[in-house]
């Protein structure tokens, strides 16, 4: 018998807290033992309903026996928060973007590995079994050469936090490049080299972007586009998409994420709505992330993989800003 | 009665032979093309006179030639037309450079002739339609725009679509009809940023993404491609602060067929279709006639063609540079 993994959770600021939260519960070895958010309705009630201990001060939730913490606060607490996990010996998930700044990032980073604990950038994509399908038939050779890759990773304004800058960091194009640019370095084998974007607000968001269009160029001489808008109305029958569609010297082939749902019509609501039945990609992160805690092995998405991504947004505004391309300057 | 000659029996000579022959107030007299076979097979199927080539069809008596020629030969071809006082209609791209296409309009303005341009996607229903959205304020204030356009490689006399210096590659050739739609919806370009294979790649794979800043805002991305296997399609979304409609060229078709392969028993090709009352090569046609014939206003022109270019050439100077191109 195994002993299960005990993970605690930091912040349910942003909402895919609480799909990791059902995840770590239906992930067989793995138990939410703590849960800590500051505002204190929020821990009780998510205690409540996942059978945790509520914490309102995540340092009382650091002092538990735990082997784990999944931290999803505002992204600019990230490093504060991790940084804590780390010293008390915790290993990390992070949710994405990594943080708001490359300073942020490299001292989570260098915190988890001076005290020896891992740190996995939450990318729940990877996880998708279609993206899984394209990033094979690039491996097999299958697809030739890969000449081109358009992305979209479009959704809607989530408000809140998201939509102020001291907290988020960044509008839709940090929100919402990361995604996807993880998955072309994943797939690609490949490091961005330069980033031309347009970037602006003209979806209602007041004071934070709320579109944008980056144009990549990869270090292998692919060539790829991406749309990060929260372009998505309130009409629209699903929050976003996630799509790639890769062109190569073999072939061709689109992907869309979540693709696997059904169409489903509703007088009630006068709406129609897309039902997912595909598998569930949260599922897969977090089992992936326990068993890495287990097994004592590296995580499969590290905190560099998180950094690089957030890098490429953030050479994104520094295009928009200057009106011309900006090269990727990797400090280390 | 409006007479029309057609120089060239390629594949959009015919398209547009077809549509002529089967308007009731336009007579097509007569089709050229070098390759004697083809003008006198589309010339027959489509009641015409056969001629040999473009100072021959001028002789029949026409008020307006078609040139359906490729592109590089545009301008020697619209030079003769108004040179010897007729109307033009010209395939787009107007012209492979913006040199030529300046001569071309300078040479039909001072002849006192029309040159009319066939962007013929402004004439594509699901085009249109999404115009009429979009001026309506349907979508609300647009702020995205995506739209994708191609397929496999074409095929042509002499595979002039394969020299670049020839066609201009997806570029020139075939995403001018979204850089125009674009235009026709949103004004003026202000910026233009493109990656292509162009100078990448050979061996018949050229695939462009291009970025455009409108002066009202919009922020377009438009993919071209001729890099596929096989295949064509076309997709477009239009995003806005209240709404967004998309379209899938595969995905609206609303006939599907397979046919059993009678000799093997097997599955044959599906083939899916759409058809409509008129083409829209017809419906672009049809217009312009009507521009000859009755006055009507046209609804796309020369200059529109002309910007269109200049939208392909500064994505091309972007590509090329590595820079964001400001018109």
């Amino acid at each position: 018998m195994v002993d299960s993994v005990k993970v605690g959770m930091i912040s349910f600021a942003h909402p895919h807290a609480f799909s990791y939260a059902q995840a770590v519960r239906a992930t067989p070895g793995a138990e939410l033992v703590a849960v800590a958010d500051h505002e204190s309705g929020v821990a009780a009630s998510v205690a409540e309903q996942y059978g945790a201990t509520p914490f309102t001060d995540y340092q009382d939730l650091l002092k538990q026996e735990l082997d784990a913490v999944i931290i999803c606060s505002e992204n600019a607490r990230h490093a504060e928060f991790v940084m804590a996990a780390a010293q008390a010996g915790k290993h990390v998930m992070c949710e994405k973007p990594i943080a708001t700044t490359v300073e942020d990032g490299w001292k989570m980073i260098d915190a988890c590995r001076e005290y020896g604990v891992k740190l996995q950038t939450a990318f729940p994509v990877r996880y998708n079994q279609p993206v899984r399908r394209a990033k094979e038939l690039i491996d097999s050779g299958r697809l030739g050469r890969i000449l081109a890759v358009q992305g979209t990773n479009r959704g809607q304004n989530p408000g809140r936090w998201f939509v102020q800058r001291d907290l988020s960091g960044g509008g839709a194009v940090l929100d919402h490049t990361v995604h996807v640019v993880d998955i072309l370095r994943w797939c690609l084998g490949s490091e961005v080299r330069s980033v031309y974007a347009e970037i602006d607000s003209r979806f209602g968001a007041t004071d934070i972007d709320d579109c944008g269009l980056l144009m990549l160029e990869f270090e292998n001489g692919v060539m790829a586009s991406h749309d990060p808008s929260w372009s998505r109305c309130k009409s629209f029958p699903t929050w976003g998409d996630v799509t790639l569609e890769i062109v190569g010297t073999g072939g061709v082939t689109r992907v869309d994420a979540t693709a696997q749902h059904l169409l489903a019509y509703n007088d009630a609501t006068g709406r129609h709505t897309f039902e997912p039945w595909g598998d569930n990609f949260d599922l897969g992160l977090v089992g992936d992330f326990v068993a890495c805690v287990r097994d004592d092995r590296a995580p499969s998405i590290t905190g560099e993989d998180g950094l690089r991504a957030m890098e490429v947004a953030l050479a994104a505004y520094e295009s928009a800003r200057t009106g011309q391309p900006a090269t990727l300057a990797r400090t280390r | 009665m409006l007479k029309v000659g057609v120089v060239g029996a390629g594949t959009m000579g015919s398209a547009h032979s077809r549509a002529y022959a089967a308007m009731p107030d336009v007579e097509l007299v007569a089709i050229a093309d070098i390759r004697a076979q083809a003008a006198t097979a589309l010339a027959r199927e489509c009641g015409a006179r056969a001629v040999a080539d473009l100072p021959g069809l001028l002789e029949e008596g026409v008020d307006v030639v078609d040139v359906c020629v490729p592109t590089p030969m545009h301008r020697a071809y619209v030079e003769q037309c108004a040179g010897a006082g007729k109307h033009v209609v010209c395939e787009k791209p107007l012209a492979r450079t913006l040199e030529d296409a300046r001569a071309m309009m300078d040479a039909c303005s001072d002849a006192g002739v029309e040159l009319f341009v066939g962007q013929v996607v402004r004439f594509f229903p699901e085009y249109r339609r999404a115009r009429e959205l979009v001026q309506a304020g349907a979508l609300g204030e647009v702020g995205t725009a995506r739209f994708t356009r191609g397929g496999g490689f074409p095929h042509a006399s002499d595979d002039w679509y394969a020299s670049f210096a020839q066609s201009g590659g997806v570029v020139v050739d075939l995403m001018i009809h979204d850089f125009d739609f674009l235009r026709w919806c949103f004004g003026p370009v202000r910026r233009v940023y493109a990656l292509t294979t162009a100078g990448r790649e050979f061996n018949r794979l050229d695939h462009a993404l291009v970025s455009l800043r409108f002066e009202s805002g919009v922020m377009a991305h438009v993919e071209g491609t001729w890099a596929h296997p096989a295949g064509f399609a076309t997709r477009f979304e239009i995003a806005g602060a209240n709404g967004i409609v998309q379209h899938d060229s595969e995905q609206a078709a609303p006939i599907h067929t397979t046919l059993r392969n009678p000799e093997t028993g097997g599955a044959g090709v599906a083939v899916p279709e759409s058809p409509t009352l008129h083409s829209p090569y017809e419906l672009e046609l049809r217009h312009f006639a009507d521009c000859l014939l009755y006055g009507a206003e046209p609804e796309v022109t020369a200059e529109d063609g002309y910007e269109a270019l200049r939208i392909s050439h500064a994505a091309l100077e972007s590509a090329r540079t590595g820079r964001a191109v400001t018109l």
